[in-house]
């Protein structure tokens, strides 16, 4: 073996900052996932009505959303407060390019996503290397410049200023027109597997060695310099990864609900997805899916009793003192608990 | 090796070092750095090391002025150091922050450090959850992945106990000696640096005031005034 080989497979021994499964179990894994990945593709078309269809495409949505801020709150111990800017960015570019540059539908979401990496990129690259609480501070000031900026007398004619702007969707996209993404249960499918591919990516990168950096990082800056590595450029690529899921989401947003509006940029979605991501766990890739669905269905439970705000709040302290780690989170706490209980027992 | 040039730094109006011209020679040398508290001799390590930026002065590596080079720079070309208060990562087990240093410096004998430094029994445990004097010798360790030809120990034995530290002095020791690289520790246990050290420095407020072989220095009337007193 030489030595780059032996590197690589003492990394890897070494776990790579995450445990390796056997290949078995690997393989029981892929195959329930797959299972569950199908039943949750379709089944729920056949078993909820349209009104829960559509709440669970927003949960979903608001999920993705939520997985963009966890993981960079995860890896490298981020909280960004501008996720909403960029989502509803997304919608307004997609909707721009369409309406009034008559791009096609797969042309304007190229160009707004190459928009959104270049954005992204500038703006990580003027603010990663500020403190957790400057960072957060600046990614509120660029999102609220942004849902200020559509509002200005002078881009009304691009924006709609408040009134917002309709999507005119000519065409198709991969087959599918207009008409299929408003429709919930039609929709539901496709935000359902891009959840799963967006999942299954932030998952994977987590696993990488820039994941293994960035926990690294954000565990001890110095050491890792000391240690030779450039935390710059690891940190800068997560923001933009994380802008670009954040926009990957608000391309889905604008495609459903053919509209984009200021709501859809404010502090308000942004603060939501955070709670989202809390309420599920920010550690997994599942869990700010979850928060974010569960999110949904107890907004409108409480909104039926006319007590939003107050029970949404109530809930909020309730999830994060009881669950610390999300409701992922603890579960899985619960279940390695049992595992070792079980091993304990019989050892 | 290294050259420090008159080399001052300053906290505000604090003159933490002030123009202290030292050279680290020579190959498979341990070079001892001692002095009372305030002496400069962390801020030594830490300009040298890149972590504090000179007010003057510079410092050349193998002949390279690197007085404004990075610390990661620094690091891949073969300069390396350790914390006084322990620097590592606490989430991690010992293997994984070993392996993900020897990744970076792209070297594949982490095992004689690990064997070095006697922490294979300690490789699946979380950092943060081993012994102190454990913790003490992966901060060392890790300094050590990528067979680095200048080593900075910023009070190694802290934290230990004197069997402990002169343990490990002796394990740097044999490592310069074995490896042909030089090292500079910083220490206030002055038996295991009189013990290990093939030259000695003695820094008093922020200034130069000997260098010589421990013999030389412990007879020295200004280093017994200023610091060792009775113990010399």
């Amino acid at each position: 073996m030489n030595g780059q080989a032996a590197t690589r497979v003492a990394y890897r021994r070494g776990a790579a900052l995450v445990p390796s499964a056997r290949g078995s179990r690997r393989i029981l894994a892929g195959a329930a996932a797959l299972l569950l990945f199908t039943i949750g593709a379709f089944a729920p078309q056949y078993l909820a009505n349209d009104f829960l269809l559509r709440l669970a495409d927003g949960g979903l949505l608001l999920g993705i959303l939520a997985l963009s801020i966890a993981f960079l709150m995860s890896q490298a111990g981020l909280v960004s407060l501008g996720a909403a800017s960029v989502y509803g960015g997304v919608g307004y570019l997609f909707a721009i390019a369409m309406s009034q540059w008559y791009l096609s539908p797969l042309a304007a979401i190229v160009a707004s996503m190459v928009v959104v990496t270049v954005y992204a990129a500038i703006l990580g690259a003027l603010i990663i290397r500020t403190t957790p609480l400057a960072f957060m501070m600046l990614t509120l000031a660029a999102g609220e410049m942004i849902s200020h900026a559509v509002l200005l007398e002078g881009l009304r004619d691009y924006t709609s200023g408040a009134d917002g702007l309709v999507v005119s969707f000519g065409g198709t996209l991969f087959g599918l027109e207009a008409g299929d993404f408003a429709n919930s249960a039609r929709f539901w499918p496709i935000v359902w597997t891009a959840a799963w591919a967006i999942g299954s990516a932030v998952w994977a990168v987590r696993r990488s060695r820039l994941g293994a950096v960035l926990r690294a990082t954000r565990q001890n800056e110095e050491r890792m310099r000391f240690s030779g590595f450039d935390t710059y450029g690891p940190r800068l690529a997560a923001f933009v990864l994380a802008n670009v899921i954040a926009g990957a989401c608000g391309l889905l947003h604008v495609l459903n609900s053919g509209f984009v509006s200021p709501e859809s940029l404010g502090l308000g979605l942004s603060t939501n997805a955070l709670v989202s991501a809390l309420i599920g766990g920010t550690a997994t890739s599942a869990g700010p899916l979850l928060g974010g669905v569960i999110f949904a269905f107890a907004q409108d439970q409480f909104g039926a009793h006319g007590l939003t705000q107050l029970l949404t709040g109530l809930a909020i302290v309730v999830f994060i003192v009881l669950f610390p780690s999300g409701v992922v989170g603890a579960w899985r706490d619960f279940a390695q608990w049992i595992w070792r209980n079980r091993n304990r027992e019989a050892g | 090796m290294l050259e420090i040039d008159k080399l001052s730094v300053s906290y505000g109006t604090v003159h933490a070092l002030q123009e202290v011209d030292l050279e680290i020679a020579g190959e498979g040398v341990l070079h001892g750095v001692i002095g009372p508290n305030g002496a400069g001799k962390s801020t030594l390590l830490d300009a040298v090391s890149g972590r504090r930026r000179p007010t003057a002065g510079a410092i050349r590596y193998r002949g390279q002025d690197i007085t404004r080079r990075s610390v990661a720079w620094r690091r891949r070309r073969g300069m390396a150091r350790s914390f006084q208060r322990t620097n590592i990562f606490q989430d991690l087990t010992v293997r994984e922050q070993l392996s993900l240093v020897a990744w970076r410096l792209g070297d594949d004998r982490i095992s004689d450090v690990i064997e070095v430094m006697d922490l294979g029994d300690y490789l699946e445990e979380r950092a943060g959850r081993i012994a102190y004097g454990v913790q003490r010798r992966v901060d060392v360790a890790l300094a050590l992945i990528g067979r680095p030809q200048l080593l900075l120990l910023d009070e190694p034995g802290a934290g230990l106990s004197a069997e402990e530290t002169l343990r490990l002095f002796q394990h740097v020791r044999d490592l310069v000696g074995e490896r042909r690289i030089a090292a500079v520790v910083v220490e206030h246990d002055v038996d295991a640096v009189f013990a290990c050290c093939g030259v000695v420095t003695v820094l008093d407020l922020g200034r130069h005031l000997a260098t010589g072989v421990p013999a030389e220095i412990r007879a020295d009337q200004r280093v017994i005034t200023a610091y060792l007193g009775s113990a010399a």
